[in-house]
């Protein structure tokens, strides 16, 4: 997970206000022109801008008249977001001010509003250069807050595209459950390079949105990114790591069967995330479905069976209860996964469980342990996530696979 | 995390790997782990490079790189969870100690030199696993004591036989040292055991001699797959960045020849003097400190061609053909004109009025060690004859840098004769530190009604591009030798090519001292960059040092 450094004091920042595209794109420029009239003034040394400009001679020519326009501007990404609430849109702020210094790019916070109301566009622009490191080296960052209303609130792709920034990367984020198949999301998404979405807030059980999610992904473009997923990555270091033993690597083709349990604080039990974790399991073992999910006779769980061509895997969702802090967790966050193997002489069980405050992974043969593992839990904020998806774009080969074996287990 | 819970968490953490009726560490189990892909859980997984569990010991423990560089890159490997909560540290110095009171040495050290602050939850973890033997350096019977110990550590921390053996003491005493750890059996690999790894720090001797004695002296004990002579400048991000840059885009290559390149200049530069290590430095002079290791390792990245794998031999056996293809006949003709040697007079630096290099502490008053190099090389194949690579390092030379810089050949018309200014060939400059980045100079019309052309900077710089916390030099370099990757580290016939370049320098350098024909020294003011004959070595050649 990178680590995001915190803000540093030693901060500048321009605003303005615009109502068209045109006047975003003018106001931009202004605001680049004013940070750079600034470098001036802030007294940039005759070094400094010989530096910059290459030449010592044209520099000083220059510095003389009272010429010099200087400021970095690297931008790496366009990043999209797309908040269709309130409170979404006052958490992709949040995140997307994080991720200023990492990844100095132009952030396009969409919120759209009434579609029925007046056609409206109220863009409110910022940008803020931060000193930051032992070299004080200055990152910008770029944010369009832009709330768009009535029609134009369904054309949104056509507010975007100008402002994207020439041949960079476009990071498209969906925080909210994202309408998959709509013609609003078809037309954005093409703009885009990458898409990311979070498998956690998709509605309610989340079966329909990941099958729709598995079909985007079959199809390539763009790639797809999941912050439930990446939410998983700790629960996979955590099994993973018990099997690094040597005595239980040799033991994984003798899994029997897989029991997953998951939070369900309301009547729904959302288990996106958790047939993410199955589908991983499944497609790194290389098992394929024998019996899609299905309820459980006399349970509240789903029960299922892989085969890995000569015997079969059982698995298991069950629904657990929230106790003591768990309720602040999301409805279908992992609680514990549990692994039964051997065949014949003994018998052998891995265990990863969320504790209040961190991972724990335990195996046992025949009963004695023999491996036991800590690890953090989770993090629970939302920009760890956004950021390590920005710092690896492209196909996330393993993600694609766990989601294809996920979908396969949906009942038809 | 609260204090109390984390020390809970700790002790949670701690394995017990001995299964029902089964031998520790051995036979299947170690064989097992050995396997390429083992674990086919692991695969896509961020800490998919993760070392086996090992027992690191480390040789000076009580010494100043332990505290400042390898402890603290070990804690920090911990707290990234690439470190497997099985291992275990064991300090070996003759100063005697308790487990505790080297523990608690080693807290102070991380909360002083570690980049980031220590937390309290993750050093009491890799604090668990921290363990103390007292022992002379000289003696077998310690190695035995040693190696009764691992054993012990194995059953109690699952480290599985795995031992890395850093040698983080004076190199006068690594023959004894490596020899000791073979008669205690310590090298041994394979047949139930784990690896064996042993990681020497530069020097790797004075000369090409004792370069060779040294090698040898490590070969009758260890073979040259578990040795790992560490230079932390390869494990620097943008050290790394330069093969990525190189080998990762597609334009540069084409063009990374004799027909486009003119020349090359690798620049060392540091502000600082001798800094309370005068005894090492009239020992060792720029040439030795500088020049044979780092620079020649800059060299021969930037000059090799392209490795058929991203793997240790790989990469090496490129590097090693560069150095090989250096043109070693030093006449001493050659040496006059073409090597200046400097030392530094007082001067201002910073700033600061300093002392000259003979007026430094632990420094003969009449000494003639160089604090200053500049050579031009020619490296003999087909892709950089008639390219020169200039090279200059020294001491309290104006600032901090080190550079690498490609000037391109003019364009081969200049078709903006009018011009009032004159453009200069375009550059591409590749910051190692400070401010690690890449520059590119290209020219440019001034907006306006002439046709006046200016050169501008096209400038990459990786603070404002990936304001990431990258990791430490010895952070990379551990994590690899852990992971048996040797890509980034130096093999004995690399070490004994770089010093047949820079030998025959020195001895004719000696040679004149003892036939009264040194220079006078010294030649240059602290805070200048350098003797005014490193000027001209590039002057006469109708090129210019770039300013730093």
């Amino acid at each position: 997970m990178p680590e995001i450094l915190p803000a540093d004091p030693v901060a500048r920042q321009w605003n303005a206000r615009a109502t068209s595209v045109a006047e975003i794109e003018s106001q931009l420029s202004r605001i680049w022109s004013a940070a750079a009239e600034e470098a001036t003034e802030d007294g940039m040394s005759a070094d400094a801008a010989a530096d910059a400009l290459g030449d010592p001679r044209v520099a000083g020519h220059l510095l003389a008249s009272g010429h010099v326009r200087v400021r970095a501007r690297t931008r790496v990404l366009t990043l999209v977001v797309v908040a269709s609430r309130p409170e979404t849109a006052e958490r992709a702020v949040a995140v997307v001010e994080t991720l200023a210094g990492r990844h100095p790019s132009r952030a396009i916070l969409l919120a759209p509003g009434d579609p029925d109301g007046p056609s409206t566009l109220d863009a409110r622009l910022s940008m803020t250069c931060t000193l930051r490191g032992d070299n004080l080296t200055e990152t910008c960052a770029e944010r369009i807050l832009l709330h768009a209303g009535g029609e134009l609130s369904r054309h949104l792709a056509g507010v975007v595209t100008p402002l994207l920034i020439h041949d960079l990367p476009v990071v498209l984020w969906w925080p909210d459950d994202p309408p998959i198949g709509t013609r609003q999301f078809r037309e954005l998404v093409e703009t885009c390079d990458e898409l990311l979405v979070d498998t956690a807030s998709f509605r309610d059980d989340g079966v329909a949105r990941l099958t729709a999610m598995a079909a985007a992904v079959a199809a390539g473009v763009p790639a797809v990114r999941d912050v439930g997923w990446m939410r998983l990555e700790m629960w996979r270091e955590q099994l993973a790591g018990l099997f690094d033993h040597p005595l239980l690597t040799a033991e994984l083709p003798t899994i029997r069967s897989v029991r997953i349990d998951v939070l369900r604080p309301a009547h729904i039990l959302r288990i996106s995330k958790a047939l993410g974790f199955a589908g991983w399991l499944a497609s790194a073992l290389d098992w394929e479905v024998a019996q899609p999910l299905e309820p459980k006779p006399g349970s509240e769980s789903l029960a299922g069976a892989w085969t890995d061509g000569r015997h079969e895997v059982r698995l298991e969702l069950r629904p657990v209860n929230p106790q003591g802090a768990a309720p602040l967790r999301a409805a279908g966050s992992l609680q514990r996964v549990e692994l039964e193997l051997g065949r014949g002489r003994h018998s052998v069980r891995a265990r990863v469980s969320r504790q209040p405050d961190h991972l724990l992974a335990t195996a046992e043969w025949d009963g004695a342990e023999i491996a036991r593992r800590v690890g953090r839990r989770d993090r629970f904020e939302e920009a760890p996530y956004v950021t390590e998806a920005l710092d690896r774009l492209g196909h996330d080969r393993i993600f694609e696979e766990a989601v294809r074996h996920a979908a396969r287990l949906v009942p038809r | 995390m609260t204090v109390a819970r984390a020390r809970s968490t700790a002790r949670l953490a701690a394995p017990r790997v001995v299964p029902p009726g089964r031998a520790p560490a051995g036979g299947r189990a170690a064989s097992a782990a050995r396997g390429a892909h083992a674990n086919p859980l692991r695969t896509g997984l961020r800490l998919e490079r993760v070392p086996e569990p090992n027992t690191i010991v480390v040789f000076g423990a009580t010494g100043d790189l332990t505290h400042r560089k390898i402890v603290p890159a070990l804690y920090n490997l911990r707290r990234v969870g690439l470190l497997p909560p099985e291992t275990a540290i064991v300090g070996f110095a003759r100063r005697s100690q308790t487990d505790d009171a080297f523990r608690g040495d080693l807290r102070e050290a991380v909360a002083t030199h570690s980049r980031v602050p220590i937390q309290d939850a993750i050093w009491q973890d890799v604090a668990a696993g921290v363990f103390y033997q007292q022992g002379d350096f000289g003696d077998p019977a310690a190695y035995t004591r040693l190696s009764e110990r691992l054993e012990e550590i194995d059953v109690s921390r699952g480290t599985r036989g795995n031992r890395l053996f850093y040698l983080a003491t004076p190199p006068s005493t690594t023959p004894e040292i490596i020899e000791n750890l073979g008669k205690a059996g310590l090298d041994a690999e394979g047949r139930g055991r784990g690896w064996a790894r042993v990681v020497v720090e530069k020097p790797f001797g004075s000369d090409l001699a004792s370069a060779h004695q040294l090698n040898r002296d490590i070969a009758r004990v260890f073979r040259e797959s578990q040795v790992y002579r560490i230079d932390h400048y390869l494990g620097k991000e943008t050290v790394r960045n330069l093969l990525v840059f190189r080998f990762g885009n597609g334009i540069f290559e084409p063009i990374w020849n004799r027909r486009y390149v003119d020349h090359v200049q690798i620049t060392v530069s540091e502000a600082l003097g001798v800094a309370g290590r005068g005894a090492f430095y009239e020992e060792a002079g720029a040439s030795r400190d500088i020049l044979q290791n780092h620079m020649l390792q800059l060299v021969s990245l930037v000059a090799m061609e392209p490795p058929i794998a991203f793997a240790a031999d790989d990469l090496r056996n490129e590097k090693l053909r560069v150095l090989r293809a250096i043109d070693s006949d030093w006449t001493e003709e050659r040496i006059a004109r073409d090597v200046v040697r400097g030392q530094y007079g007082p001067g201002w630096s910073g700033g600061e009025e300093v002392p000259g290099y003979r007026e430094e502490h632990e420094v003969a008053p009449d000494s003639t060690t160089e604090t200053f190099v500049a050579l031009k090389l020619e490296i003999q194949n087909w892709r950089w004859a008639d390219v020169p690579f200039y090279l200059r390092v020294g001491k309290r030379l104006p600032k901090q840098a080190t550079e690498i810089s490609i000037q391109f050949k003019r364009p081969p018309l200049m078709l903006f004769r009018d011009t009032q200014s004159d453009p200069e060939a375009n550059l591409l400059a590749l910051r190692i530190q400070p401010d690690e980045g890449i520059l590119l100079r290209f020219s440019a019309k001034v907006p306006g009604l002439g046709l006046d052309v200016r050169s501008v900077n096209m400038d990459f710089t990786y603070g404002s591009s990936f304001a990431s916390d990258a990791p430490e030099a010895y952070e990379t370099l551990l994590l690899d030798v852990m992971l048996g990757d040797a890509s980034l580290f130096t093999r004995s016939d690399e070490v004994e090519a770089a010093w047949s370049i820079v030998t025959p320098i020195n001895q004719t350098w000696a040679w004149w001292d003892a036939h009264g024909q040194a220079p006078e020294l010294p030649n240059y003011a602290a805070g200048t960059w350098g003797p005014d004959k490193a000027d001209h070595l590039v002057e006469r050649d109708g090129r210019r040092w770039r300013r730093l």
